[in-house]
This record gives structure tokens, C-alpha cells and sequence, in this order.
């Protein structure tokens, strides 16, 4: 007999039916641990490829991060190094204006300093003769070597002051050189004035006696005694400088001064003033 | 830094004086002065002149004499020299040029010329 008893009513090669319960537990519990396992493995093997894929997109993340860090180091690099040029640049600007500033400046001084050369040696010339006719050289060297007149005449009032007088001249012929009237013409003017007359529009080698280039009125302690007048310039001067009008300056105030003396000189037979000449000049 | 020597020959002592004040402002250029042509070869004759800068219309000896004597000189013959003449003097600017003069100044002459040409002569900055 088969039952689920087995060992007690069943045959021989059948097991027990209690055995055989025992056996089909087994059966189950292994084959349920077999699944288990199974599934624990798969769930390992699901856990180490997503563990795998974790770290390798935890890499790719590092790695971008990395190159982000590098980047924006670069980028701060680039904009401090932009910064630094902004920065070397502006200093080079200021330190071009500066440069060009000084250039200019060292060339006006350069220039003032022609210039005052020119008025030293101009004054040095003129009041190193006590010779009449070595002061009038001296003149007509500072109009043309210096001025670059290449027409002109110096003019003396007359006693009555009523005519100036031509004294010396160049480069016009005798005739045109008569005594001149004070009350006429642009000569006149100048001499009743007292101001020097430029005619700044005009190219001064194109002057002429009627219409001088530049009329200088010559005066010894504010008194009027005389006129240069500049007729023409040589070719190449075509315009009056700042230098020239310093020089009409000078010969305005020093020229007759310096005529003076030396006649003065001459007069008294090339003798110096004795000390009591001087003796009262004290202040 | 190399020391220059310059002559100057001008009959004018005006003219003279401005040249001196002018090249003094020409670092390390020692001048000399000479009154014509002929003081001009003696002081030539007993010194070597690095410039020489002459005038053109001179008594005894004038420019156009002095630089074709200089050019003959064999210590002398390359030292480059200036002339200073009138507008009107083309033609002996002209002359002046072709026996072997370097360069020409007009008058009335301005200081900042003379400097820059004596300096563009003896290539100093």
C-alpha cells in the first residue's frame, strides 16, 4: 500500500511518504536557495556593471571638472594677463605722450634758445665798437645776417626833427634814399608814432620803398631819433619769426644808443670820461 | 664717447659768435674758430678737423678756394664740410657743391639748421 506514510505500508523502492515530504522540502529548499543564489548573483552582477558604470561616470565627471578648473584657470590667467597688458599699454601711452611733451618741449627750448643766442650776439655786436662806422657795420651785419633784410635804410631826425635823414643804406640806389619829411608816408608814421610797422600779410621780399617790410622806430632814453626801414627780405624769408620782431626790438632801443655813444666818443677824441664823470651816479 | 673737432671759418665775428653758440649745443664737438680762408688752411695744417664749416664770400680767401685746397689735402680730403651762402649765391652754392663741398646752409642762418646738419655730418644722435 502507497501512502504518505510510506515506511510502514508502502512498498520497498518507494520512500516513506514522510521522507519523501522531507525529500520535496529539501527538493524546494534547495532549489529555492538555488534561486536565490541565482538571483543574488545577478543582482551582484547587475550592482558591480552599475558600480563600473558609476566610477566611470564619476572619472568622465572628475576629469570634466578638472578640465573646467583648468579652463577657468586659464580664462582668470588670460583675463590677468589682458588686465596687465590694458595696464603696460596705458603706461606706455602716458609714457609716449610724456616722451613727445619733452620733445616738444626740448625743441621750444632748443628754439628760445637760438633765439636768445641771436639777441646776445645781436647786443654783443652792436655794443662792442665805440666807433661810429664800426657800430653802422655792426647794424647793417645784424639786418642782414641776422634779419635777412637785403634792402633797407636807417633814417636820422634832423635837429628840428621836421626830416629824417638817410645815414647809411643797402641795396637801394642813392636816389630813392632822399631826406624824407617826418608828416609823410609810412617812414613818418612810424617815426611820429613810435611803433614799429610789419606788414604781416605780406611776403617781406616782395616789400618795397613805398611800401616797406618793416619800419623800426630808433629811440635813445624814449626820445625818437630815427628809422630803420626794411624795404625787402631776401628771397628766401618769406615771413617775419618771433626772433626777427625781438631784433627790431633791440636795434629800436639799441641801435641808436650804441650810434650815439660812439659819436659821442669820437666827438671827444676817442677820451674816456675822467672818474668825476661817474663819481655822482651813487644811488 | 668720441670727441669731435670742428672748424669754423667766417670773416664775420657775428657770424662766427652764432656758429659758436650754436655748436656748443653739439655734445662732445670741440670748435674752433678761423677769421678767412687762409687762417682756415693754417689752423687745418696743424690739426685734423672732423667737420669744417666755412662761409662763402670771404676776404683773401674765400670758400670755393678753401674747399677745393681742403678736397686736395690728402689728411683733409674726405672731412666733410658745409658752406654757408646767400640765396642769391646759387651759383657758387652750386660750385661749392660740386668740388666737393657736403652740404649748404642758407643765410640769415637759424641755430637748429646748423646743429641738425653738423650733427647729420658726423652721424651723432
Amino acid at each position: 500500500m502507497n501512502d504518505s506514510k510510506g515506511r510502514k505500508s508502502g512498498s520497498s523502492d518507494s520512500p516513506p511518504p514522510d521522507l519523501k515530504r522531507e525529500r520535496d522540502e529539501l527538493l524546494h529548499s534547495i532549489s529555492k536557495g538555488t534561486r536565490i543564489t541565482e538571483e543574488f548573483a545577478r543582482e551582484h552582477e547587475r550592482l558591480e556593471a552599475r558600480l563600473r558604470e558609476l566610477e566611470s561616470e564619476n572619472a568622465s565627471l572628475r576629469a570634466k571638472v578638472e578640465a573646467d578648473s583648468a579652463v577657468r584657470e586659464l580664462l582668470e590667467k588670460i583675463e590677468r594677463l589682458e588686465t596687465d597688458k590694458r595696464e603696460l599699454l596705458s603706461r606706455f601711452h602716458a609714457a609716449e605722450a610724456a616722451s613727445t611733451e619733452v620733445s616738444a618741449r626740448v625743441q621750444e627750448i632748443e628754439a628760445e634758445f637760438a633765439n636768445l643766442a641771436n639777441l646776445f650776439v645781436a647786443s654783443n655786436q652792436l655794443h662792442g665798437s665805440l666807433s661810429p662806422r664800426g657800430v653802422m657795420r655792426r647794424i647793417k651785419e645784424v639786418l642782414a645776417q641776422l634779419v635777412g633784410a637785403e634792402r633797407y635804410c636807417l633814417y636820422l631826425a634832423g635837429p628840428d626833427k621836421h626830416e629824417l635823414v638817410p645815414i647809411a643804406f643797402e641795396g637801394v640806389s642813392g636816389d630813392k634814399v632822399s631826406p624824407i619829411p617826418v608828416d609823410r608816408g609810412p617812414i613818418g608814421d612810424v617815426f611820429r608814432s613810435g611803433s614799429a610797422a610789419v606788414n604781416e600779410d605780406r611776403d617781406p621780399s616782395q616789400g618795397s620803398h613805398d611800401a616797406p617790410a618793416a619800419v623800426i622806430p630808433l629811440s635813445v632814453d624814449d626820445q625818437r631819433v630815427g628809422v630803420i626801414a626794411i624795404f625787402s627780405t631776401l628771397s628766401q624769408k618769406k615771413r617775419f619769426d618771433t626772433i626777427d620782431f625781438e631784433l627790431f626790438k633791440l636795434l629800436g632801443q639799441h641801435a641808436a644808443a650804441a650810434l650815439v655813444s660812439a659819436s659821442l666818443f669820437a666827438h671827444a677824441d676817442r677820451k674816456f670820461p675822467g672818474l668825476e664823470s661817474f663819481i655822482d651816479l651813487s644811488v | 664717447m668720441a670727441e669731435y673737432s670742428c672748424l669754423i671759418v667766417e670773416d664775420s665775428p657775428m657770424m662766427r659768435q652764432l656758429l659758436v653758440f650754436a655748436l656748443a649745443r653739439v655734445k662732445n664737438l670741440r670748435v674752433t674758430e678761423a677769421d678767412d680762408g687762409v687762417d682756415g688752411l693754417r689752423k687745418l695744417a696743424s690739426a685734423r678737423y672732423d667737420i669744417i664749416v666755412t662761409d662763402i664770400n670771404m676776404p683773401i680767401m674765400d670758400g670755393l678756394k678753401l674747399v677745393k685746397r681742403v678736397r686736395s689735402d690728402p689728411v683733409h680730403k674726405d672731412t666733410p664740410i658745409v658752406i654757408i651762402t646767400t640765396e642769391g649765391s646759387h651759383e657758387d652754392r652750386q660750385r661749392a657743391l660740386q668740388l666737393g663741398a657736403n652740404a649748404y646752409i642758407t643765410k640769415p642762418i637759424q641755430a637748429p639748421q646748423v646743429i641738425a646738419t653738423v650733427k647729420e655730418l658726423l652721424k651723432i644722435e
